[in-house]
C-alpha cells in the first residue's frame, strides 16, 4: 500500500470512513467472503469490481446489514464506521441504515407519489413542517438532477417515471435522508447509455459530500467514476488500490487478466 | 429441372396441409373457449331470469314495500324483507370488521416476522379452518360457542356498558347466547382463512428488493408493511376481503344455527335476528302457498343484487384508487 500513498500524496490527509477488518461472510454453510480487509476513504468513490459471484454485492450488503433480513446469512469480523463496529449486536439497525443509504440494481420506487417517495424517508426520523418538507424534496430532486423533469408532476406515481428517472428518484430518496455513506449496487446496469451517463455524472457530484461505494460489472464505469478500486474474485479481495493503478499497472496477474478481459 | 426444384411443390403442399390442420385446431380451440365463456353468461342470465320470474308474484303484490317492511307473517301472508336484509348486511359487516385486521395481522406475521419453522404449521392451520364444513361451525356455534357467550362474555359486556349511553342499547340483554353478534363472530372465523391466505399470497409477491430499499432508508418492519407492502398489494388485499365478504353474505348453514331466526330488527347486537339465506333455508320446506314461496325467491333475488352491488362498488373503489395514484 506504500506505493499508493506515494503516488497520491493528497490521499494521506484523507480520512477513513469505513474500515473493514477480517470480514467473513456466510450464506448458510458456504463462505462467500474470505477474510476481507480494506479501508474506504471519506468523500470519495470506491468501486468493487469482479466477475459474478465474487462477493462484491455481498460485501456491499454487509455495510448496512441488509443481509440480516434473511435468517441464514451471517457476517463475522469487524466493519468500523467512524471507528465504531457496525456488526456489533448493540448497533441499532434502523439508525445504521439512515446513515448508510443504498440504491439497488433495479429502480425500486415505493408505491406512492414522487413527492411522497422522498418525503416518506425524511418523515421517519424528522418532524418537519410542510414548507420545510417541500424544500427538502426539491433539494433532493435537484441533487439527483431530476427536479426539472418532475417538478410539475410531483403527485404522480413514482412508478409512472421511466427507468432512468426512477433510478434517479431512488438516489434522491436516499440523499434526502442525509446519509453519510451511499451504497450503489450496480445502479446503472438496468439503464440505457444516456441514463447511465446521467447517473455517473451524479455520482461524480455526490462525492463532494458523501462517501460512495459502487458495485459494478462495467469496468469502464469503475474506471470513470471511482478513485479507488477493489478487485474481488471468489470471495477474496485480490487487489485494492487507486483506480488508476488497478487499470494501468495492477500488481496481481488475476487483476490484469480480468481487466483485459481474459476471464470473467 | 433439378430434383430439388421438383421436390419443392410437394413440400409446399404438405406445408399447406399442415397449416390448414393448424387453422382447423385453432378454430376449434377458439370456439371451445368462447363457448365456455358464454356458458358463464348464460348461467348467470338464467339464474337472474328465474329469480325474477319466481319472485314476480311477491314483488307485484307488495311492490316497493317488500324492501321497507319489517313484517314477515306467513299467517296473514304479509311479507317484508327488511329484517333479513338488515341481518345479512350487519352480520357480514361485523364479520369483515373483525376478520380483516386479524387476517392481515396473521399474514404480516407469517410473511415478515414468523420464524421459518413455524411458518408452515401456522399457515396450514389457517388453511384448515377453510376446510371445516359450515355445518360443523353451526353445531359448534350452537352447542359450544353460544352457551359460552351466554354464560360469560355477554353478561359481562352487558354489565360494563350498562350505564353508557348508546353502547347500553347496542349491548342490551337478555343474553340468549345466539343472536346477531354470535353469527358475526362465527362468520368472522369462517372468512378469516380466505382473507389470510390471499393476503399472505399477495404479500409474498412484493419484490424483495423493494422491501430491502425501504429497510435501507431505515424503516422498521411496521413502516415497511404499512407504507410499502400494503399499498403495493392493496388490490390483492381488496380481492381477499371481497371474497370473504361474498362468503359471509351467502353463508347459510352456520348462520342458521346461531342467529336465532327472528324476523325483527333490534338495536342490540345480542338479540336474535335473521339473514336472507337463513330465512330461505329455514322456511322453504314449510312455505305453503305461492305468495310465501315467491317471497322467499324474492329474498334470493335481493341477495343476488346485494352481492352484485358490493362487487361493483369494490371494483369502482379500486378504479378510483388506481386513478389517484396513477399506477
Amino acid at each position: 500500500m506504500l506505493s499508493t500513498e506515494l503516488s497520491m500524496p493528497a490521499a494521506i490527509a484523507e480520512k477513513t470512513k469505513i474500515d473493514v477488518k477480517n470480514l467473513n461472510f456466510y450464506y448458510g454453510q458456504s463462505k462467500a467472503l474470505k477474510d476481507i480487509t480494506l479501508s474506504l476513504r471519506e468523500r470519495s468513490v470506491t468501486a468493487f469490481i469482479g466477475p459474478s459471484g465474487c462477493g462484491k454485492s455481498t460485501l456491499l450488503r454487509v455495510f448496512n446489514r441488509i443481509y440480516e433480513l434473511y435468517p441464514k446469512q451471517s457476517a463475522e469480523g469487524q466493519v468500523l464506521l467512524d471507528g465504531k463496529n457496525i456488526l456489533d449486536r448493540t448497533q441499532d439497525l434502523n439508525l445504521l441504515r439512515t446513515k448508510i443509504g443504498m440504491v439497488f440494481q433495479k429502480p425500486t420506487p415505493f408505491p406512492m407519489s414522487i413527492y411522497e417517495n422522498i418525503a416518506f424517508g425524511v418523515r421517519l426520523y424528522e418532524k418537519i413542517g410542510k414548507a420545510e418538507m417541500d424544500v427538502r424534496v426539491e433539494q433532493a430532486l435537484k441533487r439527483a438532477a431530476l427536479w426539472s423533469e418532475v417538478k410539475d408532476k410531483l403527485n404522480a406515481s413514482g412508478l409512472s417515471l421511466s427507468g432512468g428517472q426512477q433510478q434517479r428518484l431512488c438516489i434522491a430518496r436516499t440523499v434526502a435522508v442525509k446519509p453519510e455513506v451511499i451504497l450503489l449496487d450496480e445502479p446503472a446496469s438496468a439503464l440505457d447509455p444516456l441514463s447511465t451517463a446521467k447517473i455517473e455524472e451524479l455520482i461524480d457530484e455526490l462525492q463532494a459530500d458523501y462517501t460512495i461505494v459502487i458495485v459494478t460489472h462495467n469496468m469502464q464505469q469503475a474506471a470513470r467514476v471511482s478513485k479507488q478500486t477493489a478487485f474481488m474474485y471468489l470471495g477474496e479481495l485480490v487487489e485494492f488500490d487507486s483506480t488508476e493503478k488497478i487499470f494501468t499497472s495492477p500488481r496481481e496477474k488475476r487483476t490484469q487478466d480480468y481487466i483485459t478481459g481474459r476471464f470473467g | 429441372m433439378s430434383a430439388a426444384q421438383e421436390a419443392l411443390p410437394a413440400v409446399r403442399s404438405s406445408r399447406e396441409a399442415t397449416v390448414k390442420r393448424f387453422a382447423f385446431t385453432d378454430a376449434v380451440f377458439h370456439a371451445l373457449t368462447r363457448a365456455a365463456a358464454i356458458l358463464v353468461l348464460v348461467l348467470l342470465g338464467g339464474v337472474a331470469v328465474s329469480l325474477f320470474a319466481g319472485s314476480w308474484q311477491a314483488l307485484s303484490t307488495f311492490g316497493f314495500s317488500f324492501l321497507t317492511s319489517e313484517s314477515w307473517n306467513p299467517v296473514t301472508e304479509k311479507f317484508g324483507a327488511l329484517a333479513p336484509i338488515y341481518g345479512t348486511i350487519v352480520t357480514s359487516a361485523i364479520a369483515i370488521v373483525i376478520a380483516v385486521p386479524i387476517g392481515i395481522g396473521i399474514a404480516i406475521f407469517l410473511t415478515e416476522l414468523c420464524p421459518r419453522p413455524l411458518r408452515r404449521p401456522i399457515g396450514m392451520a389457517v388453511e384448515l379452518l377453510a376446510g371445516i364444513p359450515s355445518i360443523i361451525y353451526g353445531i359448534w356455534g350452537l352447542f359450544v360457542f353460544a352457551p359460552f357467550l351466554q354464560t360469560t362474555v355477554q353478561p359481562f359486556v352487558i354489565g360494563i356498558f350498562h350505564g353508557v349511553p348508546g353502547l347500553n342499547s347496542l349491548f342490551a340483554g337478555p343474553p340468549y347466547g345466539i343472536g346477531l353478534l354470535t353469527s358475526s363472530l362465527i362468520l368472522a372465523i369462517m372468512v378469516l382463512p380466505f382473507i389470510t391466505s390471499i393476503t399472505k399470497d399477495v404479500f409474498d409477491t412484493v419484490p424483495a428488493v423493494l422491501k430491502e430499499s425501504a429497510y435501507g432508508i431505515g424503516c422498521t418492519t411496521w413502516e415497511v408493511t404499512r407504507h410499502v407492502v400494503i399499498p403495493y398489494t392493496r388490490i390483492g388485499i381488496m380481492g381477499g376481503v371481497m371474497l370473504g365478504l361474498g362468503r359471509a353474505l351467502g353463508e347459510t348453514m352456520a348462520v342458521t344455527f346461531v342467529i336465532g331466526n327472528a324476523h325483527r330488527i333490534s338495536v342490540s347486537l345480542f338479540a336474535p335476528a335473521t339473514t336472507i339465506s337463513a330465512t330461505i333455508a329455514n322456511e322453504f320446506t314449510e312455505a305453503v302457498g305461492d305468495l310465501y314461496t315467491s317471497s322467499l325467491v324474492a329474498l334470493g333475488l335481493i341477495l343476488f343484487v346485494i352481492t352484485f352491488l358490493i362487487l361493483a362498488i369494490a371494483r369502482y373503489m379500486l378504479m378510483r384508487i388506481d386513478a389517484r395514484t396513477g399506477a
